[in-house]
């Protein structure tokens, strides 16, 4: 039996940024983990650092819980993970569940990447989102194995394929790597579509020469 | 003591504050009077320090005009509008004194005063005083520009030929040293033995003596020293110390009052034709002392009617210093001084004396003696300024007296001048007809800068740009003229021509900050990343304490879509300067990228609240109401944007939009073909056009449009979306999927959702009994398609 294949890294979420399809809306929500070691918490976790890290200090399964002010479309979610540092408290399994309050939790659909269409596509400058993948694995949760580096997981609704809007998310860790008990998390960013329309309901426009007269600014 | 205020002239006028500040703080101290007073509160705001100035003020009670406007100056600098205003017009509980009162009491410093009142009517939200003031203070002194500038910004609309006229009376404002010129009789004082005495001719002399000292920019504490120095003073030559001073001993040493160039700007070779300033006299005619005996013989024999010859000479005299003409010997009216004094139209002087024949512009009465000075005194220093005077006094004296004669070839002479070739800088050039020539010149400069600024703070921007354009090149390629041109371009949404423009701005004067947040607009616009990002090191590197400066940076970052660093530069730029209304614009725009409406809401009211007439903020609050779905409160804010700028086509086609939305179409339509006429080169305003008629079922005219956008914008996939969903509404389904795919590929990664849904919902309506599996199948197998297509081109 072939052993499975490494989970590859996928590409920095700063780069989509700046493509402007998406923006982190991470600050806009309420964090809040399922138990941490002092100094190791919800700080490490959204500090665009990428050496501290989120230290979980209880019993499985460990959660982030992700709560917004209003309902919030979101379509990307990012989570750093390396096998190299964090050895056994790599998560290997990761259940995504999303709802209006705790008691309203539901698990949903995700897929993730395969990082041989992401790389090539940033090369060719063609599609930096994730594209549905080559063989879509559009697990019930998601299943990584030895990951070094940004893993996408898109959240989609599963009738319509749009991005699903919801009050909050959660980011269920239900196994570490080598059977560990508590895990390390090292960043997690949250994607939200940018509607670009300006006026009317048109998609964006590509063209400089269309989007300077879009605006006054 | 006079000693020691020489030297602390001469430490200011070297920009040797440190020391200036130290001897002046011993003089006050060992003589505590007002003048001495004043002099080191000047010392303190000239080395930059304004809250000294102001604390050492207010410490001691003031009671001349001078201090009481340099404290009033302190005051609005450190924000305390209301104490400056009670300064300078009484408090509550005394009487307020109006603004013939004020014109009366500070004499010629009046209209920077006025100025300066207008400036804190206007902050403190009294618009209808504030702009009254100003207009007052640009009749006193015509060379003023900033009250124009905020009468402009007001939504006034003041008329640059009426304002930048030069009367009688402006022209003695126009001598650089405008203290209360006690000398300076308006014409209506002329037929009471205009300078009656010799005292007011020798205070004309002083003022003289002030001009010569060169600043044009008149410097009041210089004249108001001076002023109060010189009544004291007796003996010595030194009585004027001021001049002394500043003019580098003028006494004996016929020195050039280079500085005194300023007004008619630097090099002579200007085409005399063209509002040209003239050749300034480069050389002042030395002293002579035979001249000056005869002068002062002269001065002491009119005691009384000849008076105005007196003063004509002194004027003329003072001519050659006195950068612009004296308006020769016809002004009996001292002002002979005024640089510019040339009356304005009619180049003969002459004219004026005899009869006064009332200026055009009813010159508000000045009194005369607004400084008491002993008469003695001033004879005496006038003896002594004697020998500051050139010898051209021969010749005015025999114009002087020949009245009209000299009329008309004066008027020649003048014309003569200004045909003259700039290369030769003359003794002719010290005559007065050429010195008037010159400042009528300036005049005709600052009244074309005049209305093309109104033109383009009333948003009439071909205009503006047509009437700047049209300046001579000197002036045209300076950075003031090419800001505002840029900006008229900016407004009329042109922006590769305003980018041009203002990249030629940074070449030539690389130091200029104003108007470069609208450069960074532009260059965010045209999404230029590296001009821009380079433009906004530049700038933060070279002054950090300018708003524009961060509002470039903030837009540098914006351009890059990392929104929060974008919304901490805008918040810094408020905070280096609350006043700019621009930085709160940027960062309500900032916050609506961010999806933060209410903090957008109360940016972009902020904007309004500094600036009524900053359209870009009720464009910026209509956006908000829009994407709110708000459609009537958008449609209000938007009119209320075009109503300051009717000529932005980019405004109509949004309120077009609204329209539409409000299921107004025909208007909707209405208002598009307005702004289609305006600006015929907007795509957008064609696009939807082009979708509201689609809207509205009228296929064939929504594609005649559509057709045309293509050949404006051939790379634009939206155009090619929307004639998929015509052709899609009209039954040919291979057109429409033939424009999806095109729209496709010219935007891979933007609108695919939509496109997409279009192209799957294209089998739906065929299909109408199909269940959602074949729905699903037909997505599935559009997505293989779309995916082999991917992988085609990944692999």
């Amino acid at each position: 039996m072939a052993t499975p294949s490494k989970t590859p890294p996928g590409v920095d979420p700063k780069q989509l940024e700046r493509t402007g399809m998406v923006r982190e809306i991470g600050s806009q929500a309420v964090w809040s983990l399922s138990s941490c070691k002092p100094g190791f918490g919800v700080d490490q976790l959204r500090d665009d650092n990428l050496e501290t890290y989120w230290q979980s200090d209880g019993s499985q399964p460990h959660l982030v819980n992700i709560q917004f002010r209003r309902r919030t479309t979101v379509k990307l979610l990012c989570i750093y993970a390396d096998y190299k540092s964090d050895e056994s408290y790599t998560p290997s399994k990761i259940s995504v569940r999303v709802g209006n309050n705790f008691h309203n939790l539901q698990e949903i659909r995700v897929t993730t990447l395969n990082s041989h269409s992401i790389t090539s596509s940033v090369m060719n400058n063609q599609c930096l989102t994730p594209p549905p993948p080559l063989c879509p694995s559009s697990l019930q949760q998601l299943e990584m194995v030895e990951p070094s580096g940004w893993i996408h997981i898109t959240l989609m609704n599963q009738r319509t394929n749009d991005p699903i809007s919801t009050f909050m998310i959660q980011i269920a860790v239900l196994a570490n790597h080598q059977n560990g008990r508590d895990t390390h998390m090292r960043q997690i960013k949250v994607y939200t579509p940018v509607e670009e329309s300006s006026i009317g309901k048109f998609p964006r426009c590509t063209t400089v020469d269309f989007m300077m007269y879009r605006t006054i600014r | 003591m006079n000693e020691i205020q020489a030297a602390v002239w001469q430490a200011l006028n070297h920009y040797a504050y440190l020391d200036a500040v130290f001897l002046a703080e011993r003089l006050y101290a060992e003589v505590r009077s007002e003048e001495a007073l004043y002099l080191l509160a000047t010392c303190y705001h000239r080395s930059g320090k304004p809250y000294k100035a102001y604390r050492l003020l207010k410490a001691h009670s003031c009671s001349t005009p001078q201090v009481r406007f340099l404290l009033a100056k302190c005051c609005v600098e450190l924000s305390k509008l209301a104490e400056g205003e009670q300064v300078l017009i009484g408090g509550v509980l005394n009487k307020q004194k109006s603004q013939d009162d004020i014109i009366t009491e500070f004499g010629d410093s009046a209209s920077f005063t006025l100025s300066l009142l207008g400036h804190i009517y206007c902050k403190t939200d009294r618009v209808v005083k504030g702009a009254e003031c100003f207009q007052r203070s640009l009749t006193l002194n015509p060379f003023l520009w900033s009250p124009f500038q905020k009468l402009c910004h007001l939504g006034e609309k003041p008329d640059p030929d009426q304002v930048f006229r030069l009367s009688l009376q402006n022209v003695s404002i126009a001598q650089p040293p405008p203290s209360v010129s006690p000398a300076q009789n308006p014409s209506h004082r002329l037929d009471t033995a205009l300078m009656e005495t010799p005292q007011d001719t020798l205070e004309l002399n002083r003022l003289n003596l002030e001009s010569s000292n060169g600043k044009l920019t008149s410097d009041l504490s210089v004249s108001y020293i001076d002023s109060s120095l010189i009544s004291p003073e007796t003996g010595s030559l030194l009585g004027n110390p001021v001049s002394m001073a500043t003019a580098g001993s003028l006494l004996g040493k016929q020195n050039k009052p280079k500085s005194g160039r300023s007004l008619l700007g630097g090099p002579a070779a200007l085409s005399p034709l063209t509002p040209s300033f003239g050749i300034l006299p480069l050389e002042p005619s030395p002293g002579d002392p035979t001249y000056l005996q005869n002068y002062s013989a002269t001065m002491e024999t009119q005691s009384t009617a000849p008076s105005k010859k007196s003063v004509s000479r002194i004027s003329q005299s003072k001519s050659v210093f006195s950068q612009t003409g004296n308006s020769r010997d016809v002004l009996p009216i001292p002002f002979n001084q005024s640089q510019t004094s040339a009356p304005h139209t009619s180049g003969s002087p002459q004219v004026l004396s005899p009869s006064m024949s009332g200026p055009p512009n009813v010159q508000p009465r000045r009194s005369s003696r607004l400084f008491t000075s002993a008469s003695s005194t001033a004879k005496e220093n006038s003896k002594k300024l004697k020998m500051k005077f050139p010898t051209k006094i021969p010749n005015r004296k025999t114009k002087c007296k020949s009245a009209k004669t000299s009329n008309s070839s004066n008027l020649n002479e003048s014309l003569d001048i200004l045909r003259l070739d700039p290369g030769l800088s003359l003794p002719d050039t010290k005559s007065p007809q050429y010195q008037r020539a010159a400042a009528d010149s300036v005049m005709a400069l600052l009244r074309e800068l005049g209305r093309g600024y109104q033109a383009l703070c009333s948003y009439n921007c071909r205009e503006a740009i047509n009437i700047l354009s049209s300046l001579p090149p000197p002036h045209y390629n300076t950075g003031w003229v090419l800001t505002h041109i840029g900006r008229a371009y900016f407004e009329l949404a042109e922006y590769t021509q305003a980018e041009r423009l203002f990249s030629e701005v940074r070449r030539i004067e690389s130091y200029r900050v104003e108007g470069m947040e609208i450069y960074s607009t532009t260059l965010w616009h045209l999404q230029k990343d590296v001009a821009l990002s380079a433009l906004s090191k530049d700038l933060t590197d070279m002054d950090k304490n300018c708003p524009e400066a961060w509002c470039v940076a903030g837009n540098c970052f914006s351009l890059q879509r990392e929104h929060d660093i974008a919304i901490k530069f805008f918040q810094r730029a408020i905070q280096v300067d609350p006043g700019f209304a621009y930085a709160y614009t940027l960062l309500g725009h900032e916050f609506v990228l961010t999806e933060e409406l209410d903090r957008a809401l109360a940016c972009f009211r902020n904007a309004i609240r500094v600036n009524n007439r900053h359209y870009n903020a009720w464009y910026g609050l209509g956006m908000i109401y829009f994407k709110q779905e708000k459609f009537n409160l958008a449609e209000i804010h938007f009119k209320k944007a075009l109503s300051v700028n009717p000529q932005s086509s980019v405004l109509l086609c949004h309120i077009g939009v609204v329209q539409h939305a409000l299921k107004k179409s025909d208007t909707a339509l209405e208002t598009l073909n307005r702004a289609i006429g305006i600006d015929p080169k907007n795509p957008l305003c064609k696009f939807h056009r082009a979708s509201i008629l689609f809207a509205n079922d009228k296929y064939k005219a929504a594609l005649q449009e559509l057709e045309e956008l293509k050949q404006i914008v051939p790379k634009e996939s939206l155009v090619y979306f929307l004639i998929g969903k015509v052709y899609k509404k009209l039954g040919q389904t291979h057109l429409a999927l033939m424009n999806f795919s095109w729209a496709m590929d010219l935007d891979p990664k933007g609108a695919n959702n939509q496109i997409k849904e279009a192209i799957d919902k294209r089998y739906l309506p065929e299909d109408e009994a199909a269940d959602s599996q074949d729905s699903s199948i037909m997505t599935d197998a559009d997505d293989t398609q779309l995916h082999t297509a991917e992988s085609d081109d990944v692999l």
